[in-house]
């Protein structure tokens, strides 16, 4: 039969391989009805308002190459973990795993659950087209030795990947996502992670985001906490000229936190987007914003955070900020700081600043004798360096120095251990 | 004037009304139900309007007609049938009370709260009296006044047939009929309004209110009001009263334009008491307002706003900082209580260099009311060192309402600095404490908190526009703590 090509998704949707993930029915059903006659969202579309997908709809991707392991490992940040690697169609899974840990892949899983509904158009493809991803489970009262490490690569074509987590009660992890790719390629990929933070469990989770100029990367994360539970997601952005993030986290117990930290160094003509919902479904929880950039050449970050805070959910503590510093007169920022509150005895605030570094801390670097270009840097270096904080491991740490510095030239003194 | 007596007075009233354009005879001042070229093209000529307006309202049916209703506010209600309208019907005052005692006693009440005289109450309930001599005469010799100082301040119709080329010259230079669904709908049907242009260096002496026009011309459902400030002038406007206004419109769509030039300054003060609709949410005014000022060199506009009628607001009162060293200012309260829903903010468009924008937004929400705040800033590429700061706080009553933000930020030049803040809480039950082991009545304390938390905005308020809204805020949120 003969198909005629109507528009742009539709070219792009023509040579994606179906799913190899059982998917509920009804959640498949709603896909496709959401992608009834859709073409790519315009700017006129309130989620991509500041987001032009054209590039993404012109682009030629390159076939994928395969990679091997020893190559795949050169990608690897920490190098005493328990390391998936990721690449196109192939995904390699540690040994040995400690007790209390299973990972297993989500295609051969049958029994997953999948969090109902998207967001956008890529959410509802990623639910007709994931070809595979990770289920990964940690038991009660587990306490990981080491973190876990997924390393993706990419290097070419186009990849949707959808990986569960589950974390059981009062179990401790930390989890590091290193997205990343090979030297001039030009690739998508769109990853959905679904988390389950069970009661008292304190999950971590740090991404490392350092692609190709040609890559567009699009990030979908779901979380669900329940009661006492402590749960972080922290997104550094340091290369790829086309990064969507879109983090959304219900808290449906009591007494929970979460952070939702967020960091960017952009540059040439990068276009990043932060996209957070924290969703206050119940009483007595907290919950912190923290997002930062740097925006220089012609570079674009987007933030749009939104908090709701449900009836039900008094005593609710909720705060965002996001603050930016352009660095060129072609760089922008928009920045979208929402809340949303039915319940009057709450604490929320959010403060959005866009402006230059203080005048009178240069005057006082510049007085002891640094120069104009490094005193700039330092005082830059120190406004970003507070999301920093949240990174509890030093290779990562100096692996995103050492990438600032290469693409910034910022001087790090490498930490003395 | 030793001479003028009450009914030369009446005379004057009568013979200003009919001046308007507005035949006596109400009954046969109504055009059919339903909106089309036709019906435009009648209330055009019933206003005697010279052919390029006609055009212009022809020109807005056609760009409304391929227009939909916006969907992005947050807010719900049926949607008006804009075919079971009335376009043009005579606006001036009608008698809806045949005496005092027919008046609805809480609509009494309230207003005896608000200070209001008695001979005030009841023209504003439009009891039959014969006229309020006290308004009158101050009206009259208002307009002396402004005429020696060459100060233009009349009704809009007016302004077409005795200064067309200031209204050609600036109607729609600032809101457009494209820019948006009800400035579209505006932009074809409506039927009056007020102009008022300050001349080059004048300072207006006085605090312009459409109340007093309101006595002379009378007010619509679509309503347009222009104000130009020529070079280096100043004006201070007044729009709206504290007063209950029982409206029997349920859809009221208006365009203020602001047109501040070189060197000019307006400020202009709203206060919106329109019917909200009962405890139950029923009924009450839809009002959808697009309020826009454009601001050249130097000048500065500054848009205040107390907001607690409604039972739907849409209403974004903004400012393009078009010259250099431009300055926008908004400051807002807005009260919702009961059923009501608020979406309003304000836009601050920084093209100019060095321009400057204050946001004090002051949101109350109670009962089951839904109030947001939504506001843009924009800094363009040419608008070195612009400066904006946004405050928009929240304060929660009841656990049934809600208090939303949803500010746009956008930044386009390096040198621009821009602060948002926004915080939501309720009031402090130490604060009430604290009043109440004094001895002040929970009311009492309320109102006090509330006014204090409200002061930096009606402190902007002309000085006896601030102590009626006081009083205003304290009544619409009576009972509402629970």
């Amino acid at each position: 039969m003969e198909t005629t090509v109507s528009n742009k998704l539709d070219q792009f949707i023509a040579d994606l391989k179906a799913s190899q993930i059982a998917m509920p029915m009804a959640l498949q059903e709603a896909a496709q009805s959401h992608l009834l006659g859709q073409d790519f969202p315009t700017t006129k579309a309130e989620r991509f308002k500041y987001t032009r997908l054209g590039k993404l709809a012109a682009a030629a991707f390159n076939s994928p190459i395969q990679l091997d392991e020893t190559q795949l490992k050169e990608h690897c940040i920490i190098s005493d973990a328990y390391t998936i690697f990721l690449n196109n169609d192939q995904i390699i899974v540690p040994q040995s795993l400690p007790i209390g840990l299973e990972i297993s892949l989500l295609a051969e899983t049958s029994t997953a659950f999948h969090e109902p509904g998207f967001n956008d158009i890529f959410g509802a493809l990623n639910v007709l087209y994931a070809q595979n991803g990770v289920s990964i489970s940690l038991a009660k009262n587990c306490t990981l030795d080491k973190p876990i490490q997924i390393v993706q690569v990419n290097s070419g074509g186009k990849y949707f990947y959808r990986h569960h987590f589950q974390f059981g009660e009062n179990s401790e992890a930390a989890l590091y996502f290193v997205s990343k790719s090979t030297a001039d390629t030009t690739s998508f990929a769109h990853t959905h992670f679904q988390y389950d933070v069970a009661q008292s469990a304190r999950i971590k989770v740090s991404k490392i985001q350092d692609c190709s100029t040609g890559h567009f990367d699009f990030n979908e994360d779901r979380a669900k906490q329940a009661a006492q539970s402590h749960f972080e997601i922290n997104t550094f952005t340091l290369d790829g000229s086309f990064v969507r993030n879109d983090a959304a986290v219900k808290i449906e117990g009591q007494h929970a936190q979460t952070y939702l930290n967020g960091a960017y160094w952009l540059k040439d003509e990068q276009h990043v987007a932060n996209y957070t919902t924290m969703d206050h479904k119940v009483a007595n929880c907290e919950s912190f914003e923290t997002y930062k950039g740097v925006a220089a050449d012609k570079a674009t970050a987007v933030f749009n955070g939104k908090v709701f805070v449900r009836k039900d959910a008094q005593k609710t503590n909720a705060y965002q900020s996001n603050a930016n510093v352009l660095l060129s007169e072609n760089a922008s920022v928009n920045s979208k700081p929402e809340l949303e509150i039915y319940a009057d005895d709450v604490k929320c605030s959010h403060g959005s600043i866009t402006g230059q570094l203080d005048e009178t801390a240069l005057f006082y670097l510049r007085a002891r004798g640094l120069s104009a270009a490094s005193a700039k840097n330092l005082l830059l270096q120190a406004f970003m360096e507070d999301v920093l904080t949240y990174i509890k491991n030093e290779e990562v740490l100096n692996y995103i120095h050492q990438r600032i510095a290469e693409r910034f030239n910022w001087s790090y003194e490498a930490k003395s251990k | 004037m030793s001479n003028y007596t009450e009914n030369e007075l009446a005379q004057d009233l009568e013979n200003q009304e009919y001046k308007f354009g507005f035949v006596t005879d109400i009954e046969t001042d109504t055009v059919p139900i339903g909106l089309n070229e036709d019906i435009i093209r009648l209330i055009s000529a019933k206003k005697n309007e010279p052919q390029w307006l006609l055009d212009e309202r022809l020109k807005a049916f056609a760009i409304w007609q391929n227009m939909s209703e916006p969907e992005w506010a947050h807010v719900h209600y049926q949607k008006p049938d804009f075919q079971a309208i009335a376009y043009y019907s005579a606006p001036k005052q009608t008698k809806k009370y045949e005496s005092w005692d027919d008046v609805d006693p809480e609509l009494k009440e309230t207003m005896k709260k608000l200070g209001i005289s008695m001979e005030e109450q009841q023209r504003l309930t439009g009891v039959a009296v014969d006229f309020v001599m006290d308004s009158v005469s101050v009206a009259t010799s208002f307009k002396e006044k402004l005429s020696e100082l060459g100060i233009i301040f009349c009704s809009f119709s007016d302004a077409v047939q005795e200064h067309p080329e200031l209204v050609q010259k600036y109607m729609g230079t600032v809101v457009p009929s494209t820019d948006n669904f009800y400035a579209a709908l505006n932009g074809a049907v409506f039927t009056d309004g007020s102009f008022c242009y300050i001349p080059k260096g004048v300072r207006c002496p006085m605090e312009l209110s459409t109340y007093f026009r309101i006595n002379a011309g009378g007010t619509g459902q679509f309503e347009r009001t222009l104000v130009v400030a020529d070079e280096g002038a100043y004006v201070s406007y007044l729009e709206g009263c504290t007063a209950p206004q029982r409206d029997e419109n349920q859809l009221h769509a208006a365009v203020v334009e602001l047109i501040a030039l070189k060197d000019a300054e307006i400020k202009y003060s709203t206060v919106q008491n329109w019917y909200p609709g009962d405890k139950e949410g029923k009924g009450g005014v839809f009002n959808f307002v697009t309020k826009r000022g454009m601001c050249e060199t130097n000048a500065k506009i500054s848009w205040t706003q107390v907001e607690t009628g409604s039972a739907v607001t849409w209403k974004y009162p903004s400012c393009i900082l078009k010259g250099d060293n431009s300055v926008g200012e908004f400051y807002s309260v807005a009260v919702t209580n009961n059923y009501q829903q608020a979406d309003t903010g304000t836009k601050m468009i920084h093209l100019g260099k060095n321009t400057k924008s204050t946001i004090i937004s002051k949101g109350i929400s109670a009962g089951n009311s839904q109030n947001s705040y939504r506001g843009l800033v924009q800094i363009h590429k040419g608008a070195q060192n612009a400066r904006n700061f946004s405050q928009c706080d929240s304060l929660l009553m009841t656990d049934h309402c809600g208090a939303h933000t949803f500010p746009y930020i956008e930044c386009k030049n390096p040198s621009a600095k821009i602060e948002h803040e926004a915080t939501t809480s309720k009031i402090g039950e130490d604060q009430l404490f604290y009043c109440m082991q004094r001895g002040i009545s929970e009311e009492k304390a309320i109102s006090l908190i509330v006014n204090g938390y409200c002061k930096e905005v009606l402190n902007q308020l002309p000085m006896e526009f601030a102590v009626e809204a006081q009083k205003l805020l304290a009544i619409s949120l009576e009972g509402s703590v629970g």
